[in-house]
């Protein structure tokens, strides 16, 4: 009876080697394929001329709406940026549903907006100041 | 007392999961190593239809950029995920 036992435990041990045998094998097949095709559904010579096309023809519609050289070259740079912004997506994905902006980014992003409130702030109140000036003199 | 068969069974688990990481980090390493020339490849594309419009040279090679930093993103955010995972 144990003997049976022992061959029945042997067997399922045996089943369970070859799954982890067949898991891995799949796993190891399939994870850099994956990745294989959405890099190259990103980097390739076709995906970077057909970018191109399109930012190429943005920029050619500025320039003949009359658009400067630089602002044209700066809109077509934030319409590709658009495109390119696939590697936040992938961070994003990369920290399971935590918060795309890093703690880093935030406080810069933080202190950017304080720097440009009270920017905004004191050219108003210099603003106001001037105005009294002026009323008190008439 | 474990017995000669389970001993036997576990190694065998263990080289099988040892190859299959093999495997693995040989594939990604050949992928990252593809991916530097790929990118050169995406980016003469690119610039070379903006130059077809008229866009200045080192423009079109300021735009084309974003590709590189692309690049290095993914890179980066693919190394995360491994560390974190392994």
């Amino acid at each position: 009876m144990s003997e049976e036992k022992e061959k029945r435990k042997e067997k399922e041990e045996k089943e369970d080697v070859e799954e982890l045998r067949e898991v891995l094998g799949v796993v190891s097949k399939e994870v850099p394929a994956l990745i294989k095709s959405i890099i190259a559904s990103v980097f390739s010579e076709e995906a970077g001329r057909d970018m191109g096309k399109a930012a190429a023809a943005f920029y050619k519609e500025l320039k003949d709406a009359g658009m400067p050289e630089e602002t044209a070259v700066k809109m077509t740079e934030n319409y590709i940026s658009v495109f390119t912004s696939l590697g936040d997506i992938l961070k994003g994905v990369g920290k399971k549903g935590k918060v795309i902006i890093s703690t880093k980014e935030g406080e810069e992003i933080g202190k950017e907006i304080s720097e440009e409130v009270s920017r905004k702030i004191k050219e108003k109140l210099a603003e106001k100041r001037r105005e009294e000036e002026e009323e008190d003199e008439e | 007392m474990k017995t000669w068969s389970e001993t036997n069974m576990k190694v065998q688990s263990i080289i099988i999961a040892g190859l299959s990481l093999i495997r693995l980090l040989l594939s990604l390493f050949a992928l990252w190593l593809t991916l530097g020339w790929k990118v050169r490849k995406t980016r003469r594309a690119f610039e070379k239809q903006l130059i077809r419009q008229g866009m200045a040279k080192k423009d079109a090679k300021k735009l084309s950029a974003q590709y590189s930093k692309m690049k290095n993103e993914i890179i980066n955010s693919l190394k995360g995920s491994l560390v974190r995972n392994i």
